[in-house]
């Protein structure tokens, strides 16, 4: 069903913009032609993200850390088996999906940890991935307190996803 | 945080850090090649969205929210986030980054600090509100999950709180905040 979404938009679009004699091509290529750059740019911030991540997991410290962590974590009623998840998560999409895949290989795919898991990843976005790349683009340095902020709402959800995989 | 991790490599494996690195950034430039390939559609789309008016009518359409959460006048602006705020709930956030970059570019007063509507966007892109987690729905289905697509629900509920959460949260700060800042400038 959601597979049909996308091309039926994509349709409209064009029947919507030749109605509006909007020429297609050459608008598709102008506006393409702007990757290139943009990638150009964003690269050195995502490649010092994805290093700065590689060296934190290899080091061994955020398994460290989720030992530390785990009775705060229980506490609040997330798992043992989530919580690298959740600490990750705000810095790395592919990794945190890498995690995703072991957890569903570990616990199997249909249960309450595994949906938890697809809970957490559904509702929490990759905070200093986003950060870092919309911002690459201008020069503000201060944030204030939009980062913890962002934090609090991604705990504050991966709280509640395990509270609501309970109930539904 | 990255001297930290160097650190502890050493005591750990001193060896490997530099394999570590590079084949990070050997990562992260397939992922760049992936994005120009994802963006180079979507641009050519956006500029399509762009040119057909479209993107005047959805602004058009969300000028309400966005003005009560960003408070920005500008209708160029307007135009950017409203894309950015709609890929995001078709679930695209790969079609979001290029238009969230174009909003922030415009948002940004060269000052080098964050102003209040920069923060909103940037906490509702950290949120991430979706109307279809279609990743995860394909990711569950090939891994043999009997109903792939349970999670839905929950996950809007879940988004929708934090959601709400995060623009309360930034609506409070930035008026404790940017109140506090006004009135010191006001007495230097």
């Amino acid at each position: 069903m959601s597979g049909y979404i996308l091309p039926i938009l994509f349709i409209g679009l064009f029947c919507y913009a030749k109605y509006k004699k909007v020429n297609c091509y050459d608008t598709f290529v102008k506006g393409a032609k702007k990757s290139i750059p943009l990638v150009v740019d964003i690269f050195p911030y995502i490649a010092a993200i994805m290093i700065a991540v590689a060296l934190l997991r290899s080091s061994g410290i955020t398994s460290l850390l989720c030992e530390l962590l785990s009775p705060i974590f229980n506490f609040l009623g997330i798992p043992t088996g989530l919580i690298e998840l959740v600490l990750l998560r705000p810095f790395t999409g592919s990794g945190s999906y890498a995690l995703l895949d072991s957890v569903f290989t570990t616990y199997g795919v249909d249960s309450y940890i595994s949906r938890c898991a697809c809970v957490i990843l559904g509702c929490s976005e990759t905070i200093f991935y986003v950060t870092t790349v919309y911002l690459s683009q201008t020069k503000i340095k201060k944030l204030y307190y939009a980062i913890p902020i962002a934090l609090v709402c991604s705990i504050v959800g991966s709280i509640l996803a395990c509270l609501i995989c309970k109930i539904i | 945080m990255i001297v930290g991790s160097i650190c502890f490599l050493l005591w750990n494996d001193p060896s490997n850090t530099l394999t570590i690195m590079v084949d990070a950034s050997t990562d992260a430039l397939s992922l760049a090649i992936e994005l120009c390939a994802i963006y180079a559609v979507w641009l050519g789309i956006l500029e399509i969205v762009e040119q057909s008016g479209l993107s005047e009518k959805l602004a058009k359409l969300l000028r309400p929210i966005i003005k009560k959460l960003f408070n920005v006048d500008d209708s160029e602006t307007q135009k950017a986030i409203a894309l950015n705020m709609s890929a995001n709930i078709l679930g695209l956030g790969n079609a979001a980054t290029p238009m969230g970059i174009n909003a922030m570019k415009r948002l940004d007063d060269g000052s080098g600090k964050a102003t209040p509507a920069i923060i909103m966007l940037l906490v509702i892109n950290s949120t991430s509100i979706q109307l279809l987690p279609t990743t995860i729905i394909g990711l569950r289905a090939s891994a043999g999950s009997a109903s792939p697509s349970d999670i839905i629900i929950p996950t809007l509920i879940v988004t929708l709180i934090t959601f709400t959460l995060g623009i309360v949260l930034v609506k409070i700060c930035n008026k404790i905040f940017f109140k506090k800042k006004s009135k010191g400038e006001v007495k230097k």
